[in-house]
């Protein structure tokens, strides 16, 4: 079956390219790049992917088209990636659950829609820290209180997350084991229901990237109690990192970052790198950026691969702790 | 008030100038266009739009997506009424007794009220959304998982009014449709189900394959090869607008349709999906003969329509007044404000006053373009019936076959559809009707993740449906309403319970 | 043999609605039996992944023997099958597209399509089934395609 699957979608993905008849003759790039989102338009993965396919487009001279092939929370678009032609002409802008997917499928004892080394880092472009929110009116101002709370009644303090083993719920079983308490975990389907279940108290805690809970912070609605950065958020200065707080590896980004197929040529792949250290000085794309309040926080090829396999073994563990749930809780 | 008027003053001062009215008719004709086309719906259209909004001034873009979003509510009755292809969820019932008209020769009158109720339903919610926003919002935001839980019980008790044939053939579609809407990835667990290997299948089974499989590629395989060709139409100009009896029939369901809709739309989750479901089985529940719902009864399309419409506009009080999406329409359009550095909130109208204020007096503008662009497009696409149906059948299996494809650009969807096709055929000749399958599609993820959300909350008690004011009440009436449907049957003894049941034996 | 025979005489002279109910009673079981294969069910109190799918099974069969059991309605022979060459037909159509869209690209596909109906079905004349469904299909390709900017298929020939 996945044969034949593999079939279908390299052809899919083939019949995207609108010339394909062409020969590519001289340097790289001859024709129009594809870049696969593999979310909905107007997600975190297509408000950075837009951006840098712009910005990519004045320096390369050929058109970046953003294609949004979403599905099975991102799988679809990464395994067409995945197995996309090595040629430079499919990229790939994935965010942090590119590590988590293959987990769950191991888990669950599935056929891996795809393997992380079918695709090659080309860059990181951005990190965003998530943040700890509970209600402006809860009893916890610190995070000692709510660790302390969390202790007296282990599993009965709920949070909400995006989705399970999705990256927020990720950062709060992080949290969670390096405390050493237990809470209740509610799953909902994407990070905007999770925000509502919390602003209409049905849950007592939610992590978050920093840009959407802003608003609510200054209407006073939430709270924000630590960060999971390395170092503080610019917006949110006050807010200590858990670093800080002494809980040394409670440490997750909500980060995108650029891809490629693995096997694509050595000269093509330099190319790309160049490319995305001039992308990241665009005006533009900064000014675009700063819009969405997201921290760009670039690395080339060597240090992004190094993150990465730190950050998809920490996500390894954490979806190994969770394990399989078998009933609601 | 004053303060109202001052600044709906404000607000028209933005709607009307140049630039603005430009891109809200813009946005209404994509929207018109992209709701008619099967498949291609609100989401694609606003999605395809997205990219461009980034060049706009923020109160621009949002009216922009805005058009697209209301327009596509007045669309997609088009082609339920002339071809009974529901191009989504919301048009499903407008389907039934639409196409029943235009078989009767009245599709103009169907598609004046579709098009004179969307209106009606989108200025007067405009007109709720304006005056009740901020204090509707703090209600909706009470609605955790065990009050969605409650709504949606409610809502699945609607079936018993849905349809007129036997109640277990009925019943039986629901639990089908139920089912399907369980395959794919399980949110509570992140377990696949019944998915064999395919990848697509993961996220479910589509709603609109599943809608324009069982209603449109149905009644293909049942016409097209009947020995008498259908006879083609020639509509009369005099045909076109609905007679008095035909207003006077669609006024209450028009305004019924319209509260219910926003009561609907206002809660944030997807929903608004059923509001055209309630609004039909309402119609049909409180009718005095409801035997003439499904043969083209004129409520049976005022009163859907109208709900959805009002339940689209219904969805932007949280997202105005809290910054919280109500569904995935409006979280595309919270992203677009975003890419302006605008990240909507609580204090959006405080903040941001011409931007709330030309988006709310947009929307009055909106809808009467709306209005003026679609009676004209009635005459229009009446005369499509003129085309002999040799001619037109494969043309509309074409459109089936695409429709489903744009949705999300996949094959497997375009085997569901043919699948379905074959399924409503041969269900529609053993007649069962296939409405309740699609209620249950839509309703069962919806249903579930609440139940589990609510047990995960209690810690497996269920004591938290009877705690919570807003559930218990809605479960309350759900538990009277059943009650009620069943007392004839205790009554009258068994001897019609069978009548009663629909099983003449 | 004759049991086939006999078997399908006698589908044929079962009424309608008692077979649609042993029909749904074996889907449901599959169902269920699926559902106790693949997934945990979990409890009351902790619904599992194969809880509702079970539960709606269960419910679907016991509908379907109250029709099988009570039912009526004419014999499957009774019921007009006149269209159903035609609606065979229609649904290899479909089937032909679905496995067809990726290899020939859209407008060959949907050009075979309605060509075929309209020119072999219904025997048309050749121009005019073949003027609308080189209309159609290039029509809409143009409309979806480079309007819309669905990615629809495109064929591996300059079509």
């Amino acid at each position: 079956m996945s044969g034949f699957l593999r079939i279908i979608l390299v052809v899919a993905a083939l019949a995207t390219f609108p010339s394909r008849t062409l020969q590519a003759q001289g340097t790289y790039p001859t024709r129009p790049i594809t870049m696969i989102v593999p979310f909905p338009p107007g997600g975190v993965a297509d408000q950075t992917g837009r951006p840098v396919a712009a910005a990519m487009e004045k320096i390369l001279k050929q058109p970046v088209v953003v294609s949004n092939r979403p599905g099975a929370g991102g799988a679809v678009g990464m395994s067409l990636a995945a197995n996309a032609k090595p040629d430079g002409y499919t990229i790939l802008m994935a965010l942090s659950s590119i590590s988590i997917i293959p987990e769950a499928d191991k888990l669950f004892g599935r056929q891996p829609t795809y393997r992380m080394d079918q695709l090659a880092p080309v860059a990181l472009v951005t990190a965003d820290p998530t943040v700890l929110m509970v209600r402006a009116d809860s009893p916890w101002k610190t995070v000692k209180d709510f660790v302390e709370d969390a202790r007296k009644r282990p599993g009965e303090i709920s949070f909400s997350s995006s989705g399970i083993y999705g990256t927020l719920h990720m950062a709060m079983e992080m949290f969670a084991h390096s405390a050493g308490i237990k809470l209740k975990h509610v799953p909902f389907s994407g990070a905007g229901p999770a925000m509502t279940a919390l602003l209409g108290n049905h849950v007592q805690a939610f992590a978050s990237g920093p840009s959407v809970v802003l608003p609510q912070i200054q209407a006073g609605k939430l709270r924000p109690l630590a960060v999971w950065g390395d170092k503080r958020v610019a917006a949110l200065p006050d807010v200590p990192t858990f670093k800080e707080l002494g809980f040394k590896d409670v440490e997750f980004y909500i980060w995108s970052g650029l891809f490629a197929p693995a096997g694509t040529p050595e000269p093509i792949m330099k190319t790309l790198r160049d490319t995305m250290r001039m992308v990241v000085a665009d005006p533009d794309f900064k000014s675009a950026m700063e819009k969405l309040q997201t921290p760009v926080d670039y690395r080339d090829a060597p240090e992004f691969k190094e993150f990465w396999d730190k950050d998809a073994a920490e996500l390894a563990r954490a979806v190994q702790r969770v394990g399989r749930i078998e009933g609601a809780q | 008030m004053t303060e109202t008027l001052q600044n709906l003053y404000l607000g028209f001062s933005v709607a009307l100038s140049p630039e603005v009215l430009v891109f809200a008719i813009i946005g209404c004709v994509v929207g018109t266009l992209v709701g008619m086309l099967p498949g291609v719906g609100p989401l694609a259209g606003i999605s395809l739009l997205l990219p461009a909004t980034f060049g706009l001034q923020p109160t621009t873009a949002i009216v922009l997506l805005a058009g697209i979003y209301y327009g596509a509510m007045y669309g997609g009755s088009t082609t339920s009424i002339l071809m009974r292809i529901p191009g989504k969820a919301a048009s499903v019932m407008t389907s039934i007794d639409g196409y029943a008209m235009t078989l009767k020769g009245r599709a103009g009158p169907a598609l004046t009220i579709a098009a004179v109720g969307s209106f009606i339903a989108g200025t007067l919610s405009v007109a709720f959304l304006m005056l009740l926003a901020p204090l509707l919002a703090s209600f909706a935001l009470r609605f955790g998982p065990p009050e969605y839980f409650a709504l949606l019980t409610l809502g699945l008790l609607v079936l018993a009014f849905l349809t007129g044939g036997s109640m277990p053939k009925t019943l039986s579609m629901a639990a089908f449709g139920l089912f399907l809407g369980t395959i794919g990835i399980d949110l509570m667990s992140g377990f696949f189900r019944y998915h064999y290997g395919i990848v697509e299948l993961s996220d479910g089974i589509g709603i609109v394959p599943v809608a324009v499989g069982l209603f449109g590629v149905s009644e293909i395989l049942l016409t097209a090869g009947q020995d008498k060709a259908p006879a083609v139409q020639k509509p009369k100009l005099k045909d076109l607008p609905p007679s008095r009896q035909e207003w006077r029939d669609s006024t209450w369901p028009i305004g019924r349709g319209t509260v219910l809709g926003f009561l609907i739309g206002i809660i944030p989750g997807s929903a608004h999906i059923i509001s055209s479901f309630v609004s039909y089985a309402l119609e049909r529940r409180i009718s005095r003969n409801p035997d003439k719902f499904g043969k083209g009864a004129i409520e049976g399309v005022a009163g859907p329509e109208s709900a959805n419409n009002s339940a689209a506009c219904g969805a932007f009080v949280p997202m105005l007044a809290l910054g919280v999406p109500s569904g995935p329409i409006t979280a595309v359009m919270m992203a677009a404000l975003m890419v302006h550095g605008i990240a909507p909130g609580p204090l959006l109208m405080e903040q941001q006053p011409q931007l709330f204020w030309g988006f709310i007096a947009s929307m009055y503008v909106g809808n009467l373009v709306l209005l003026i662009l679609n009676l004209p497009l009635v005459g229009l696409f009446v005369n499509m019936l003129r085309i002999p149906y040799a001619y037109l059948y494969p043309s509309i299996l074409m459109f089936c076959v695409l429709g489903v494809y744009a949705v999300n650009e996949s094959l497997i969807d375009v085997w569901v559809m043919t699948a379905m096709g074959a399924l409503g055929y041969v269900l529609r000749k053993f007649e069962f009707e296939v409405a309740p399958i699609v209620l249950g599609l839509v309703l069962s993820p919806m249903l579930e993740n609440a139940l589990r959300q609510s047990l995960s909350m209690s810690s497996g008690s269920y004591a938290i449906f009877v705690n919570r004011p807003i559930a218990v009440t809605m479960l309350a009436i759900a538990a009277f309403l059943l009650l009620l449907s069943f007392l004839p049957l205790l009554r009258r003894g068994v001897a019609s319970s069978r009548a009663q049941l629909g099983l003449e034996s | 043999m004759t049991t086939p025979a006999r078997l399908l005489r006698g589908v044929a002279g079962t009424s309608r609605d008692r077979l649609a109910g042993i029909v749904l009673v074996l889907v449901a079981t599959i169902m269920a039996s699926e559902a106790v294969r693949t997934l945990p069910i979990g409890s009351m109190a902790s619904p599992g992944p194969g809880y509702l799918p079970l539960a709606t099974a269960a419910a679907l069969g016991g509908l379907g023997l109250l029709i099988a059991m009570r039912g009526g309605g004419p014999t499957l022979a009774a019921l007009a099958w006149t269209e159903a060459r035609h609606a065979l037909l229609l649904l290899g159509g479909c089937a032909f597209a679905a496995a067809a869209l990726n290899t020939l690209g859209y407008r060959l596909t949907m050009f075979l399509l309605v060509g075929f109906f309209l020119g072999i079905v219904e025997r048309k004349h050749p121009l005019a089934a073949l003027a609308w469904a080189l209309g159609l299909s290039l029509g809409s390709f143009y409309l979806f395609s480079d309007l819309l900017l669905v990615a629809l298929p495109r064929d591996a020939w300059v079509f």
